[in-house]
């Protein structure tokens, strides 16, 4: 079991954490539990409920999703500083894509209800990280706009 | 300001020669001109400047041995009087004192302060050095140069006969040659004494300098022993060796704040302060108020102070300069860079004093070259003159051999090419022709040392027919053309390249050439895009260059399977978290317009300058030397001009719609 200093010294070496506020990263690292991903390991399948929010510490995790007739294409890799299953802040909402452990990895994951129920109440915490959130989601934004325009065409 | 003494023409045409045994005349003379003497003489193991009464309290047949952190005092073989450098005492102390009442205040009655008396005794200060005489006239500058002037420090200055001496000798700590104060005297003095084996030669620079001379036991001076003075000083100046590279030390030092090198000398720093109460240019003080015990008057007195007390800057906040690097870093830089802005000139003399005195043989001259060191000229390449440099003119190469990249992309090597070709720089391109097909650009993508690489992508009628000629296959080329990546501007500093698709072509030799001479940059990396993995370029070198790990390779792709391990997504979230100092980048990028769009965007945006990132373009060009007019963007011309060019060069015309 990692405790809390270690958990927090991993978080401050990722991007995703390094610029959260001290008190934040505590309480995330209380919050959350390390998680272990084996290569192959499925996280998050397509279509199902988002129960956890991840901060990935090391490894790679690819979002895949099925597409009619080509099969399953990973349209994003998550790389070590990121974040996956943000979308577990929002109460009943499916994952868009399946979450899939490309090499072996560590996350802090955090279970979406107890994240939603602390950002509920410690407006503190929720002021830290909602703009960090938004900034992963919208740096997600950016370089997917950039994907559709394909770029790279003939 | 005070007047140095001034030269009449007549007074330092002349020399006069001085027996050493009518040396006591002089001191003689000067006392009875109602100054009292202050001159060098022995006390506790040094040679220290205290007032004399005769001749015989000089150090006749002594020299110091000084070195960093060293002082000895050792006999010489000789009688000389002079023959030793410079001793702890700066002449300050008789000048500027370290201890000196200023004003007494008083509440008797009503509250009254007063400015004490000048009161400056007449001084002859016998022995000057030059570099010492460049430091009263520092302090001249600085005490009364401004606004705002020390009158105790000026009267005591105008009451001060100098009496200079040429230094014969150096010690392994003087550097007066470098800071230009030294070795020879040359004005500032009221007599001038070179000593030499028989006695003295001797100049007056002033008409109280030439009074004084009269009154001594003197005879004109032979062709041999002026001879001699002269020679002894030069000897000096070579015994001192090659000068420091000082020229442009202020501003080099401006960009050097945050330099680790600062903690590595405070780490050895023990902050006495001897630096600072030897130095014959430091002019720092404080006052202390003495009272009575009732509180009814008070002495405001001044005391010497130096920068390196931990309460010199401190306010009742806290210390401006709170960490012995900070104090470090004040002191040098103020007497290498920040005295010129104040006083127009560097605030040292070099007379090494705070080397010898430096308990933990801290050196001024080593920490300048460690923490400011002269950066060698950069040695720009020019482009070699290209072959057959007009349009239908060709050189012929053979096609040596053809390397599929891709399905669309092939990599065809070209021998036996005119020299000129093998003399291209990354970032060149060539002009390429076949029978029957309009000629078209294409970059160096690797020179090697019998031939050069173009890497083509099938888009039109000729780059089709290039890549289906088979090896033996005859092509016509013009080049190297165009400019070329400046790889200079990233030494000493983090070497970013971004390429997108096809854009690692003109960046392939850029890359080879930085993993040639890694250790010139302190750092080197590559962010690659492509489409798919099956769309990457050169992936024999992408691996090498990854397992090498001489470099730091991230590769990407927008789209993949299931069977890709790799990264997916945008090239520019490769680089987006790169935690390096972006104000020490210097980026190459290549891709589609778009894609260098936003990475341009995203390198702005995280601290990259736009001088500091440099872009190839791509245009519509059939002549390739200027004369079409087909490839003009802005006021430039794509193909001479470019197609490097540095963003800042590029200005408003960078991606900017229809020009
Ligand atoms: S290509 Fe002809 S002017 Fe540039």
């Amino acid at each position: 079991m990692d405790d809390h200093a270690s958990v927090i010294a991993m978080l401050n070496h990722t991007w995703f954490g390094s610029e959260l506020a001290p008190e934040t990263q505590e309480r995330l690292a209380k919050l959350g539990t390390i998680a272990d991903f084996e290569t192959d390991e499925i996280i998050l399948r397509e279509g199902e409920e988002a129960l956890e929010m991840g901060i990935l510490i090391s490894g790679r995790l690819a979002l895949r999703t099925l597409v009619p007739e080509r099969g399953p294409v990973t349209i994003l890799s998550v790389e070590p500083g990121d974040i996956f299953g943000w979308s577990a802040i929002l109460a009943n909402t499916k994952a868009q894509s399946t979450v899939v452990a490309t090499e072996p990895g560590k996350a802090l994951v955090i279970e979406g209800a107890t994240l939603r129920a602390a950002l509920k109440e410690d407006h503190a915490l929720a002021a830290s990280l909602y703009p960090r959130v938004l900034s992963a989601v919208g740096r997600r934004l950016r370089a997917t706009r950039l994907q559709l325009l394909d770029l790279f065409a003939r | 300001m005070i007047a140095n003494p001034v030269s009449s023409p007549t007074a330092v045409a002349r020399q006069w020669f001085l027996a050493r045994s009518d040396l006591e005349a002089l001191i003689q003379a000067l006392r009875k001109s109602g100054r009292r003497v202050i001159g060098p003489t022995v006390r506790e193991g040094a040679i220290v400047y205290d007032e004399i009464e005769s001749a015989a309290a000089l150090p006749v047949g002594m020299r110091d041995e000084q070195s960093a952190g060293r002082y000895r005092l050792t006999e010489r073989s000789d009688d000389r009087a002079f023959g030793y450098t410079v001793g702890p005492t700066p002449w300050k102390r008789y000048t500027f004192p370290p201890d000196l009442p200023i004003a007494t205040a008083h509440r008797v009655g009503s509250v009254g302060f007063d400015q004490a008396k000048l009161d400056a005794p007449a001084l002859a200060f016998l022995g000057v050095r030059a570099c010492e005489i460049a430091a009263l006239a520092m302090q001249d500058r600085v005490l009364l140069g401004g606004q705002f002037t020390d009158e105790d420090f000026r009267a005591r200055r105008k009451a001060a006969f100098i009496v200079a001496v040429q230094c014969t000798t150096s010690s392994s700590t003087c550097f007066c040659s470098s800071m230009g104060t030294g070795p020879e005297v040359r004005n500032g003095y009221d007599i001038l004494l070179t000593e030499i084996d028989e006695g003295f030669v001797v100049q007056a620079g002033s008409p109280a300098g030439a009074a004084i001379v009269a009154l001594l036991p003197t005879r004109r001076p032979t062709h041999a022993e002026t001879g001699a003075a002269v020679d002894s000083v030069e000897a000096v100046r070579t015994q001192m060796g090659e000068p420091l590279p000082i020229a442009g030390i202020d501003e080099r030092l401006k960009h050097q704040l945050d330099n680790p090198h600062w903690g590595v000398v405070a780490e050895r720093c023990v902050e006495c302060g001897n630096c600072t109460m030897s130095c014959p240019t430091c002019f720092c003080t404080s006052v202390t108020e003495r009272s009575d015990m009732e509180g009814r008057t008070s002495v405001t007195e001044r005391q010497w102070d130096s920068c390196f007390d931990v309460n010199f800057a401190k306010v009742a906040g806290g210390d401006f300069r709170s960490r012995p690097r900070d104090r470090y870093r004040q002191w040098l830089t103020h007497k290498f860079s920040s005295w010129m802005d104040q006083f127009g000139s560097f605030g040292c003399v070099g007379c090494g004093r705070c080397i010898t005195w430096c308990p933990v043989h801290i050196d001024v001259r080593e920490e300048l070259q460690a923490i400011a060191p002269v950066i060698q000229p950069i040695e720009r390449p020019v482009a070699v003159e290209p072959v057959a440099a007009s349009p239908g003119s060709y050189s012929i190469a053979r096609l040596a051999s053809v390397r599929e990249e891709t399905e669309d992309t092939t990599t065809l090597c070209l021998t036996d090419l005119d020299p000129a070709f093998l003399a291209g720089r990354p970032g060149q391109f060539v002009m390429v022709a076949l029978p029957a097909f309009p000629a078209v650009p294409i970059s160096i993508s690797r020179f090697r040392a019998n031939g050069i690489d173009l890497t083509i992508r099938a888009v039109g009628p000729t780059s089709t027919a290039l890549v289906n000629l088979h090896p033996g296959a005859k092509i016509g080329v013009r080049g190297p053309l165009g400019t070329f990546w400046p790889i200079e501007d990233a030494y000493g500093r983090h070497a970013v390249v971004v390429a997108g698709g096809v854009g690692l072509s003109p960046l392939h030799g850029l890359v080879e050439a930085l993993v040639a001479n890694r250790d010139r940059f302190e750092s080197v990396s590559l962010f690659y895009g492509s489409r798919t993995p099956e769309d990457q370029l050169f992936r024999e070198d992408l691996a090498r260059w990854t397992a090498g790990k001489v470099i730091d390779v991230a590769v990407t792709v927008d789209r993949a399977g299931p069977e890709w391990k790799g990264r997916v997504g945008v090239v520019t979230t490769l680089f987006d978290m790169m935690s390096c100092d972006c104000s020490k980048v210097t980026a190459f990028v290549v891709g589609p317009e778009r894609m260098m769009q936003a990475s341009v965007q995203l390198l702005i945006s995280k601290g990259v300058v736009p001088d500091r990132i440099n872009v190839s373009m791509e245009r519509h060009m059939e002549c390739g030397i200027g004369l079409c007019g087909h490839c003009q963007t802005g006021p430039f011309f794509v193909c001479k001009d470019g197609p490097v060019f540095c963003l800042s060069e590029l200005g408003d015309m960078y991606v900017r719609e229809g020009i």
